[in-house]
């Protein structure tokens, strides 16, 4: 009876570490395929079988991708949209989450915030896109990375107010009582007081923000395809291209993933909070 | 900082009043980016839903044409079609993914080195770019040259002709989705089923029931709302996206994974039909909107 039940152990120990396995090579093997198809001579894209190890690592692929102006035009204008999305929401979405949560608004009030916060996060943002043309059109900022910009805005601003607010809202009231009592401005309290406190969840509001914002295709694509195209435009246009470029796609593919890859690794916790948040409470 | 004001403030509904102005001014620049690029073109879309306006063949609108453009959507062929495709992908990737999901956040409990690393590793799809993750799938699922058959024919299967058949087309961009977002699942349940408190587990183990039995009868009942919730967020984000379909297949063959988010896109943006798009997306917006009712209500819930 004992040693039956330690062999039913012992199979059901196996059986979970080989789940995992398949799990984790199931995640892993189409990213390095994805890396190894990038360092491919062109023959072999196609080849039958397909190549797993290539007969000959190339960079030729990339060093076609960094020759060509316009890919370096996609990632200086996908820098640019990351930082200035990023820089303009963590101020404005911090100081909008601290006024909210100093406000002392009733609860319905804030119920009523909050429904708002979670109906931008998930309403059919497809809805908004033509008008949001037709305004950056009437304004002459059509093919601007600041169309871009803006669109985002309207998207990351409210995310991490929402975000802030309940990280202000769990603050304890005594933290500002001192500086207070000791006759410091309201922007004193908030400058020098609450936000070296609430920094922790405000780099996690930036690295969140930066991810949104270099991974967004819908606004970029409907309000910028030419000058100010940025990479998530121009790794999906190698489908509707005439006969797809494998291996620039490929090369193209790793160059976008990567920054958030490494993103991930070092700065895990932060992301996690941020993709989850709203699924999870706080 | 400790400057010393000779004007004391004791009374604090005193400075509530007085800080109100600074919280007022701290929230008017995001108030005024939401209401510019989220309000407006809400109306604006509404105001468009009843308009006749093709942009190729007028600059402005041409009129208002009532509950037209509705009607025509609802009997629109490549309408229903792309209503269908949503149902059938994001019911395809939910059931996938909140199987996988929860069996996944079970197998890889605890805090050994171990399992944060493959924790770690299994969230990595979940941070790729969705238009990256297409382009990835696209050269996984090349019928001829690709990996997918290739593993699948060497284990004896046949693969199917992924991205050049209708049902192949649908069952890639399940798998895109599934692939991308089970770890989504994992993370959420894996949260959940760390806070369980052990005495519960343990007492049920005294009293011998089995583990199957105790998740029955226990932990499934305490996880169910965060399931749901899980679930109705998934749904909505399965059914807004775009990216992913747009570089994995492009809509097609034909319009065989049109999804509604990508008709409307197409309809919006290559066609150039604003009336009929903005239609659309409204009929698109009233399902949403239940549905963010139902996520708002279980937030607010306290279970």
């Amino acid at each position: 009876m004992g040693r039956q039940k330690t062999a039913k152990q012992r199979f059901l120990a196996w059986a979970h570490s080989f789940i995992l396995l398949i799990a984790c090579l199931s995640v892993l093997i189409p990213l390095v395929y994805l890396v190894i198809n990038s360092v491919k001579l062109p023959r072999e894209f196609l080849s039958v079988p397909p190549t797993i190890l290539p007969s000959e690592v190339t960079f030729q692929h990339y060093q076609e991708l960094f020759e060509d102006s316009k890919t370096f035009r996609y990632f200086r204008n996908s820098f640019t949209v990351t930082i200035w999305t990023t820089g303009i929401t963590i101020v404005a979405g911090t100081l909008a989450a601290y006024g909210l949560a100093r406000m002392r608004l009733s609860a319905k009030i804030l119920a009523g915030v909050t429904f708002i916060f979670l109906f931008i996060r998930f309403y059919p943002r497809v809805t908004t896109v033509i008008p949001f043309f037709l305004v950056m059109r009437e304004l002459d900022l059509l093919d601007t990375v600041w169309a871009i910009i803006i669109g985002q805005l309207g998207i990351t601003i409210p995310f991490v107010t929402w975000l802030m607010l309940v990280v202000f809202q769990d603050l304890p009231a005594e933290i500002e009582e001192a500086a207070i009592v000791d006759g410091a401005s309201v922007w004193q309290r908030f400058w020098r007081v609450v936000l070296p406190i609430a920094m922790p969840s405000v780099a996690a509001a930036g690295i969140l923000t930066a991810f949104l914002s270099w991974n967004e295709f819908l606004i970029a694509s409907s309000v910028a395809r030419r000058k100010a195209s940025v990479l998530s435009i121009a790794v999906a246009g190698f489908v509707s291209d005439k006969g797809i470029q494998w291996g620039p796609m490929a090369a193209m593919s790793v160059a976008m993933i990567l920054p958030m890859i490494i993103f991930a690794l070092f700065a895990q916790k932060y992301l996690i909070r941020g993709i989850t948040f709203g699924a999870v409470k706080g | 900082m400790s400057r010393l004001s000779a004007r004391k403030r004791p009374n604090s509904s005193w400075h509530r009043r007085h800080d109100l102005p600074w919280m007022v001014l701290f929230v008017i620049p995001a108030f005024i980016i939401v209401v510019a690029v989220q309000f407006y073109p809400l109306v604006y879309s509404a105001f468009l839903s009843v308009q006749d306006w093709v942009l190729t063949e007028s600059q402005v609108p041409k009129g208002f044409v009532g509950l037209d453009n509705f009607a025509k959507e609802l009997s629109d062929e490549t309408f229903r079609r792309s209503v269908r495709n949503s149902i059938l992908i994001t019911g395809g990737a939910l059931v996938l993914e909140m199987l996988l999901g929860v069996c996944l956040a079970y197998l890889t409990m605890g805090t050994s080195w171990r399992m944060r690393a493959i924790r770690t590793l299994l969230i990595m799809p979940m941070v790729i770019a969705p238009v990256a993750a297409g382009t990835l799938w696209r050269i996984l699922l090349n019928s001829r040259a690709g990996l997918v058959n290739h593993v699948l024919g060497a284990i004896g299967i046949k693969g199917p002709e992924w991205l050049a058949t209708a049902d192949g087309a649908i069952a890639s961009v399940i798998l895109l989705d599934t692939w991308q977002w089970t770890p989504f699942v994992l993370l959420v349940v894996g949260a959940a089923i760390a806070s369980i408190p052990d005495d519960l587990l343990e007492v049920a183990a005294i009293d011998g029931a089995s583990r199957l039995r105790t998740f029955l009868h226990i932990e499934l009942p305490l996880l169910m709302p965060l399931l749901l919730l899980t679930l109705v967020f998934r749904m909505l984000e399965s059914l807004l996206s775009l990216d992913s379909i747009y570089s994995l297949t492009f809509g097609g063959p034909g319009y065989s994974t049109y999804t509604l988010t990508y008709y409307i896109y197409t309809l919006g943006l290559r066609a150039f039909d604003f009336g009929a798009a903005a239609a659309s997306s409204w009929i698109f917006m009233v399902f949403a909107s239940f549905s963010i009712g139902v996520v708002f209500w279980f937030q607010r819930k306290d279970w």
